[in-house]
């Protein structure tokens, strides 16, 4: 559904084990295969402890896969080093979680949202209060916020500053952590139409994690579901809601509470927790929980195949 | 008579007014949810029902009564036999309240051993009924956890077991499920729909998710800056409400199949 000379980065088969002080291994990704285009968003959800952070942080450095290569621009970047890796850095940005302790509290906001632009030489330090002011009214926040501090800003505003020093360097692509979960919901809604507009002017491609399936529908063009370390549906954003097949990502749409939905429906919900990634089922992921789980799921893994276009899942029952 | 009824109650922190004007009634088995931005005293009033205001923190006005009780001016032994009783108080994070150097099992028999008199070995099988009871399987493994060894959901049950302990007529809730995943946080509230058709519990949920407001809260009320700035029947709110706050923050919650910004 999307062009492939548009592709900016592809993950392949990409793994991440984390050694346990007991000598077991826990996995948290498991085989990840995921593509991001130019000037779309890939929206990952799921549950907490599925992997989806663990997965993001290796575009940014934070983290090197176990197996599997991620490519950006035909490079592999888990194998970067030097000056290769600091050249490529200024491409790829990450907005974090949590505004109030991603900043150094120390600094003033001119300082944070410019000292990208310093780490690369693209200005010099006369320029900075200008360069903040622009920054700042780009992200709709008053030019003379510049010389506050964090601490002087509601989490809102800490936000934008966050957005404001992630697109500083006019990256290619943003890693966005849960970026509107600490926020109130009219907070949340102005926040995301600010990325939105961002993203069609600087046609930046942006990787959002997110636990909201009612937000994420809202604005992903492409949405991949995570279960236990494993990509189990990735279909298009648009109205997800009805043409998603997955068991799990049906059971995560159950469990949206919305405003517009019938009160006297009886909340459906999967029970339980999901399985330790200490100790990995050997079949499909979900079988533990699944309500429609067959003895091939028990046994066999299901793989991702293509159902439609653009929509992938990884069930032996929805591909039957 | 309502079971609790919170009169035109003014709350200052020293000499800071942070709520004006709140009223709020509650009758038996009803749910009520109060909604609004983080800073708008939404739990302040509930701390206030319970008085656990804290530090300068106090009601400077109005009245607070609870089945027929003057909650403004109890003795703290008169506390001691409501708190736990009567009335109980489920937070945020329950992980939070409970000392994290001590099993989950021993602060539960001491919050069970201070309500009544019973042996330690009842206590604690009255511990794992009750943990039973929330869904959690196993509940004598739970017992022999510290709280961070289980995950959020399992927390806010242990949670939701001790406030339950002695089937109080009132749950006051405070963000119970927002530290929760969605699929937990279903869960929750099923559970808590549960407590009220089972022992006819009244709820207080305070909550910044309009959609899990909306879906427990027989009624709603919305706050702002400290005030009331509308509240009412939850179909009045979701649909006929011309308060244009109510309004705002409705339009802001993402729905499925809603608009979309690309």
């Amino acid at each position: 559904m999307f062009d492939e000379k548009d592709l900016l980065i592809e993950a392949r088969h990409v793994t991440r084990r984390f050694p346990t002080n007991d000598g077991r291994l826990l996995t948290a990704c498991n085989d990840v295969n995921l593509k991001f285009y130019k000037g779309k968003t890939l929206g990952i959800v799921g549950e907490s402890g599925c992997g989806k952070s663990t997965f993001m942080r290796f575009m940014v450095w934070l983290d090197t896969p176990t197996e599997g290569e991620i490519f950006f621009h035909g490079k592999d970047i888990t194998k970067m080093k030097g000056a290769e890796l600091h050249e490529n850095r200024q491409h790829i940005q990450m907005v974090f979680q949590d505004p109030s302790t991603s900043f150094n509290p120390k600094m003033k906001i001119k300082e944070i949202v410019c000292e990208p632009l310093l780490n690369f030489n693209r200005i010099s330090r006369s320029d900075m209060d200008a360069k903040a002011k622009e920054l700042l009214e780009m992200v709709e926040l008053p030019g003379d916020f510049a010389d506050r501090f964090p601490h002087n800003m509601s989490g809102g505003q800490r936000q934008r500053v966050a957005i404001a020093r992630a697109i500083a360097l006019e990256p290619e692509f943003i890693v966005m952590d849960e970026a509107t979960s600490a926020l109130d919901v009219s907070v949340q809604k102005t926040v995301i139409e600010l990325i939105t507009r961002l993203q069609r002017e600087k046609n930046i491609s942006i990787g959002f994690i997110c636990h909201d399936l009612g937000l994420i529908e809202s604005f992903a063009h492409q949405v991949a579901v995570m279960y236990l370390g494993n990509i189990v549906e990735v279909m298009p954003g648009e109205g997800l809601s009805d043409i998603c097949c997955h068991p799990y990502s049906k059971a995560l749409l159950n469990s949206v509470f919305d405003v517009h939905m019938d009160f006297s429906k009886k909340i459906e919900n999967i029970e339980g927790e999901p399985p330790s990634p200490l100790d990995l089922p050997p079949g499909c992921p979900f079988s533990n929980r699944c309500p429609d789980c067959k003895d091939c799921c028990m046994q066999e893994k299901p793989e991702l195949v293509e159902i439609a276009p653009g929509h992938m899942v990884a069930c032996h029952c929805c591909t039957k | 008579m309502s079971l609790l009824e919170i009169k035109n109650v003014d709350i200052s922190y020293g000499k800071n007014l942070t709520v004006k004007n709140v009223s709020l009634s509650l009758e038996k088995g009803e749910i009520c949810s109060i909604v609004g931005e983080s800073g708008s005293g939404k739990t302040t009033v509930i701390r206030a029902v319970l008085g656990l205001l804290p530090g300068a923190g106090r009601v400077s006005a109005g009245s607070i009564t609870y089945d027929g009780k003057d909650l403004l001016n109890l003795t703290d032994s008169e506390w001691r036999n409501l708190r736990g009783y009567d009335m109980s108080m489920i937070f945020q994070d329950s992980g939070a309240m409970m000392n994290a150097l001590r099993l989950i099992g021993d602060s539960y028999v001491e919050y069970i051993r201070t309500h009544e008199e019973i042996s330690k070995e009842d206590a604690w099988a009255k511990g794992v009924e009750m943990l039973e009871r929330m869904r959690l399987p196993d509940g004598d493994r739970i017992m022999h956890s510290y709280p961070f060894q289980l995950s959020g959901g399992q927390r806010q049950r242990v949670g939701i077991a001790m406030g339950m302990t002695y089937r109080p007529k009132l749950l006051l809730a405070d963000e119970p499920t927002s530290a929760l995943d969605v699929t937990t946080q279903a869960q929750i509230v099923r559970q808590f729909m549960e407590l009220r058709d089972e022992y006819g519990t009244s709820i207080i949920i305070v909550t910044h998710n309009l959609g899990v407001a909306a879906y427990m809260g027989d009624k709603i009320v919305v706050m702002k800056h400290g005030e009331v700035v509308d509240r009412g029947e939850r179909d009045y709110i979701l649909h006929q409400s011309t308060n244009p706050y109510t309004k705002l923050l409705l339009d802001a919650v993402p729905t499925l199949g809603g608009k979309r910004y690309v």
